[in-house]
């Protein structure tokens, strides 16, 4: 027969105080655990949802970014009429883009990072989706004029409408601040590329962008490229690109996650046990009634797991809530493939939460297994001599 | 004093309290102590940055290159003691798990510009001599097993190309994770785009006097050219590359922060559950004429006792393990990983502190209590 959930809820309120602070320790446990996966999460998400399902970018063979990329015009006009790239009316859906980086001083500080600025032409903007002005207008072809992206222009200090920023010896013109939708982009400053293209004195483009009619010419398109010894190039899926950058950052972040994570929960587990081990001394007559009553080993077992699970839950979901107004905090942190910055959210995504719960159900139900067991061991007559 | 042993009677009276809460706080200093060595060496670029040394570099990004021939140029800056070329190559040898620093410089004039590279005569002449040598350090030796004539190929994606070096030597010293190899030979082999040019460049000033002058002098010098420079004191380029990590370290700080309050409440609710279950003791001891202070003293004595043993067993496992399992191998960029004299005892009086706070409030209370009161008491 098991006891009544209601037993343990009111034993969980009569020593309210113990209850909360061990809670507490373990939601400060599970808010870092959350705090940390959140970080990995946001840059994971930045790098993966910027990749288009259908388009293939083309890189130098052996470059791990665009930045270190080059690719002639004369390739790129090669590229673009090959089969399976999409056509918009008689043009492709193509385009020919120059990397380069400014360093800028980060907001209210005099040191700064790296801004990765853009070249793009007209068919940038139908490659993308999501990108949409969000105050100011659109850079005008031809002039040294630059659109900054929400992000950065929050960040760094000289990127707003109307402020002026130096590539090599040319002065742009900030008209606009633009959105995308959290991705990559939006850690980028955009610029025309052929107005780029003289202002760094670069012929040639650092990557080309190219629509695939349909996955299986996506396949292709980009075997043809890649197998090509004259081209020298590597096509890939946008979607694979992004994906392969985001390793070694967001891995290091949930390698520590792991590592602090598992260190508090243990200091929490060892604290969670003193609690339990104090209530099962303090309530052992207690325990020899119900024994007496009728209720089994099993039954007391079950009743203070239960409870220590129960106080662990309550943990997490402070810890959750600890944790979720990072939702809001955009930071940022370097490419360090690129030198360049990436700003990203925090993201707490709903599978977070569930490996929060669970993380702190687990603390609860360990750190409570060794009192339980001796709580369900009593035996009736010492238990009530006691 | 005389207390002490009561002190000491009373931590052993519940074994298994006293051995969950001591483990808790040691796994707890363990990881603060983890923390803050990883914050002392994100630091330590700019803790140990040798004031004579400055580097120049592209003003745009250290993803510019600079023409080999401003090196002419930068030599007859006054106060200029020596000037060398120094690329990072971005090298992968084999797979890229295997991250290390890999740098192209002028090897006669390294062991000037670097003087905390200690390697032997034999050796330094050995790389000076080898077109295609390279030195590597101490570390990457036990990392990998190189040894001075065996054969490392490192293939760099950003220049698309493998090249191939001969271990010349072996030095200590300074990043002992790095590998340097002849600028020259990088030149001869580099794709077009990079021939005759540099990555940064590297010199030592005769006195840290002229630093500012020197890199005045020499941004002013390419102010005008298709690539203006940017120099400054090892320092500063030190400080750009920690500003790049953002928030980083305030991110570090927060979760030590968070622990800290976690120990907290540990040590706040034994200390409370140990105070509330001696209420009737403490009635007896008021009742045979203790003053209050003194039984505050006793519980007071009990929590800084705890903390100690703690505080001991915690920063003594930090120490032994970081000295002798050298994590620095395994984290890229780390040149060591030792926590600091300065944040093992930060750690015990931090622990301290912890015992202290934890036990003011319950003691506070019970020892507040009348005899009566506290004799009555059911806890």
């Amino acid at each position: 027969m098991a006891l009544p959930v209601k037993y343990n809820l009111r034993n969980l309120i009569v020593r309210k105080g113990s209850t909360l602070a061990t809670a507490f320790t373990i939601g400060l446990t599970v808010a870092v655990f959350l705090m940390v996966m959140a970080l990995a999460r946001g840059i994971d998400l930045t790098l993966s949802s910027s990749g288009e399902p259908l388009n293939v970018i083309v890189v130098r063979a052996g470059s791990t970014a665009e930045l270190n990329s080059s690719l002639s015009r004369e390739n790129f006009n090669d590229l673009i009429y090959l089969d399976g790239v999409e056509r918009e009316g008689e043009k492709p859906l193509a385009t020919g883009e120059i990397i380069t980086l400014i360093y800028k001083p980060r907001k209210g500080m005099s040191q700064g990072s790296n801004v990765t600025v853009r070249g793009v032409g007209p068919m940038s903007f139908k490659l993308r989706s999501g990108f949409q002005m969000a105050s100011g207008r659109q850079f005008q072809p031809g002039l040294t004029e630059a659109v900054v992206s929400k992000r950065i222009s929050e960040r760094f200090q000289g990127l707003d409408i109307g402020d002026k920023f130096r590539i090599q010896t040319t002065d742009y013109t900030v008209v606009g601040i633009f959105e995308s939708a959290g991705k990559a982009f939006e850690s980028e400053i955009w610029v025309d590329v052929n107005s780029l293209s003289s202002t760094t004195k670069r012929d040639s483009f650092s990557s080309a962008l190219l629509r695939a009619k349909d996955q299986n010419a996506l396949a292709a398109l980009s075997k043809r490229i890649t197998d090509d010894p004259k081209l020298r190039l590597k096509a890939l899926s946008e979607r694979t690109f992004y994906e392969d950058q985001q390793g070694t950052a967001s891995g290091a972040l949930k390698g520590l996650a792991v590592f602090i994570s598992f260190i508090m929960a243990v200091g929490a587990g060892f604290a969670g046990m003193n609690t339990m081990y104090a209530a099962v001394s303090r309530r052992t007559k207690e325990i020899g009634t119900l024994r007496v009553l009728g209720f089994g080993r099993f039954s007391i077992l079950a009743a203070f797991l239960l409870e220590s699970v129960a106080v662990a839950l309550i943990g997490a979901v402070i810890g959750i809530l600890l944790a979720m107004p990072l939702n809001f905090i955009s930071t940022g942190t370097s490419n360090w493939v690129t030198f360049s910055e990436i700003a990203f959210n925090f993201r707490v995504t709903p599978d977070l939460i569930i490996s929060a719960l669970l993380f702190g159900a687990i603390i609860g139900f360990v750190g409570s297994l060794l009192p339980s067991i001796r709580a369900s061991r009593l035996r009736i007559v010492e238990a009530l001599r006691a | 004093m005389r207390f002490a042993k009561l002190i000491l009677k009373n931590v052993l009276r519940n074994k298994r309290r006293t051995l969950l809460t001591v483990s808790s706080l040691v796994v707890s200093l363990f990881l603060i102590i983890s923390l803050a060595t990883i914050l002392t060496e994100f630091e330590r670029g700019t803790d140990e940055a040798n004031p004579l040394r400055v580097v120049t570099r592209h003003s745009v990004s250290l993803g510019f290159l600079l023409p080999i021939s401003d090196l002419q140029r930068i030599q007859t800056v006054p106060g200029v003691k020596a000037v060398m070329p120094f690329t990072w190559f971005g090298g992968i040898y084999k797979d890229e798990k295997n991250f290390f620093a890999n740098f192209a410089a002028d090897p006669k004039k390294l062991r000037e510009i670097y003087p905390e590279m200690k390697m032997s005569d034999a050796h330094w002449q050995a790389f000076i001599a080898d077109r295609q040598g390279a030195v590597v350090g101490e570390k990457l030796v036990k990392l990998y097993g190189f040894t001075p004539g065996q054969r490392i190929t490192l293939k760099s994606p950003i220049y698309n190309q493998e090249i191939e070096f001969i271990v010349r030597g072996v030095y200590t010293g300074g990043d002992e994770k790095t590998l340097f190899f002849q600028h020259e030979y990088l030149n001869e082999l580099a794709p077009e785009w990079a021939r005759d040019h540099a990555g940064l460049f590297s010199m030592l000033a005769n006195s840290p006097d002229d630093v500012p002058r020197i890199a005045k002098a020499i941004d002013s010098m390419f102010a005008n050219t298709d690539a203006p420079t940017k120099t400054e004191s090892e320092r500063e380029f030190a400080m750009s590359f920690q500003t790049m990590m953002g928030g980083v370290k305030q991110f570090l700080y927060g979760i030590m922060g968070a622990i800290t309050f976690s120990l907290l409440l540990v040590m706040g609710n034994t200390m409370a559950m140990t105070v509330r279950e001696r209420t009737k003791e403490v009635g007896t001891l008021k009742a045979l004429g203790f003053k209050r202070h003194t039984i505050a003293g006793l519980f007071l004595g009990e929590a800084i006792l705890l903390a100690v043993i703690g505080a001991a067993i915690g920063i003594t496992a930090a120490a032994v393990v970081f000295r002798s399992v050298d994590m620095s191998l395994y984290i890229p960029n780390f040149v060591s990983f030792v926590p600091e004299t300065e944040t093992l005892i930060a750690a015990f009086v931090l622990s301290i502190f912890v015992g202290i706070v934890s036990v003011i409030y319950s003691t506070y209370r019970v020892t507040g209590l009348t005899i009566a009161e506290a004799l009555r008491s059911t806890e």
